[in-house]
C-alpha cells in the first residue's frame, strides 16, 4: 500500500510504502514556526521506503543539541514535503501529515514538548504517549 | 498598544502586527492541512493597516473552488509562510499563529471545516464557535 504526499502546487511529491517507524506531533516552538500551526504532525519512514520527485529548496537547522535537520520545500508554493533529522533519526525521512493527499490514514502515537502546548487543544487517544 | 512580530525560520521575512487581532481561528480543510503540514492551520487576522511587512518574500496564489484568490507570502530561503491575504477577508492580513513570537492566545474564536477534523484533535474552551 502506498500513500502520496505533495506540495500545494503539486510539483514536489513523496510517495511512501509500508508502515511508518513513528507518527508524532510536536508542540515545540521550532515546529510551531515550521508549520505555522499550534503543533506539527509528522510520520517517519526508512529512507528506502520513500520516493521523492520534483524540485525542492532546502533549509538546514542545527538544533541546540548539535543535530542537523534539513527541510525540503517547494520553491513555487512554499509547502514542506519532507525532511531529515540527522543524529536523531538517521536513515529516515519525515513527512508532514498534512502533505498527504489522504492525511487520515495515520494517528499520532507520541505527543512531545507538551510543556509548549496551547491550552485550547488536546491530543486525544488511549494509545498516545504524552511527553513534556 | 502591543505589537506581535512574526518571522520566518531564517528570520529575514517579518510581519509586525499592532494591537489585538480581529479574529483568531483554526481551519481543518485539506488545503490548510497541506499548507501547514499539520492537522489544521491556525491563524490570527488584523486589519491590513495594522500589519507592517519587511523582507524578501515569494508569493503563491491559490484559487478556491468559489473563484476567490488568496495570496500567500513565504520566505524563499526557508519556506515559512509569514502572512497572507485575500480570500474571504480581503481587508485583513492573516498571520499563521506559529510564526508569531508570542503564538499563545487565551482562546481561539472559530474552528472551521470541522467535517475534515482529525478524530484525535480535541478542542477545549467554551469560547470556540465550531463550524462544519
Amino acid at each position: 500500500m502506498s500513500h502520496a504526499a505533495s506540495c500545494r502546487c503539486g510539483q514536489l511529491k513523496a510517495t511512501v510504502t509500508g508502515v511508518p517507524v513513528r507518527v508524532s506531533v510536536c508542540h515545540c516552538l521550532n515546529c510551531q514556526k515550521r508549520s505555522g500551526s499550534a503543533f506539527a504532525a509528522q510520520a517517519r519512514w526508512p529512507a528506502e521506503q520513500v520516493a521523492i520527485e520534483g524540485r525542492s529548496s532546502s533549509f538546514e537547522k542545527i538544533s541546540d543539541s548539535g543535530n542537523r535537520a534539513t527541510f525540503y520545500f517547494c520553491p513555487e508554493c512554499g509547502s514542506e514535503v519532507h525532511y531529515d533529522n540527522n543524529g536523531r533519526a538517521d536513515g529516515q525521512i519525515a513527512i508532514p501529515l498534512g502533505a498527504f493527499d489522504d492525511p487520515y490514514f495515520l494517528e499520532p502515537r507520541f505527543s512531545v514538548w507538551e510543556e509548549r502546548k496551547h491550552g485550547w487543544v488536546e491530543i486525544a487517544g488511549d494509545a498516545v504517549d504524552h511527553m513534556d | 498598544m502591543t505589537a506581535n512580530t512574526a518571522t520566518c525560520r531564517c528570520g529575514q521575512l517579518r510581519a509586525t502586527a499592532e494591537g489585538d487581532p480581529v479574529r483568531v481561528s483554526i481551519c481543518h480543510c485539506l488545503a490548510c492541512q497541506k499548507r501547514s503540514g499539520s492537522a489544521f492551520s491556525a491563524q490570527a487576522r488584523w486589519e491590513a493597516h495594522c500589519v507592517k511587512c519587511e523582507g524578501e518574500s515569494r508569493q503563491w496564489v491559490r484559487t478556491a473552488d468559489s473563484g476567490q484568490q488568496t495570496t500567500y507570502h513565504f520566505c524563499p530561503k526557508c519556506g515559512s509562510t509569514v502572512y497572507y491575504g485575500g480570500g474571504n477577508f480581503p481587508d485583513l492580513v492573516a498571520i499563521p499563529l506559529g510564526a508569531l513570537e508570542d503564538p499563545y492566545f487565551e482562546y481561539i474564536d472559530y474552528s472551521v471545516w470541522e467535517r475534515r477534523k482529525h478524530p484525535w484533535v480535541r478542542l477545549v474552551g467554551e469560547h470556540i464557535e465550531h463550524r462544519d
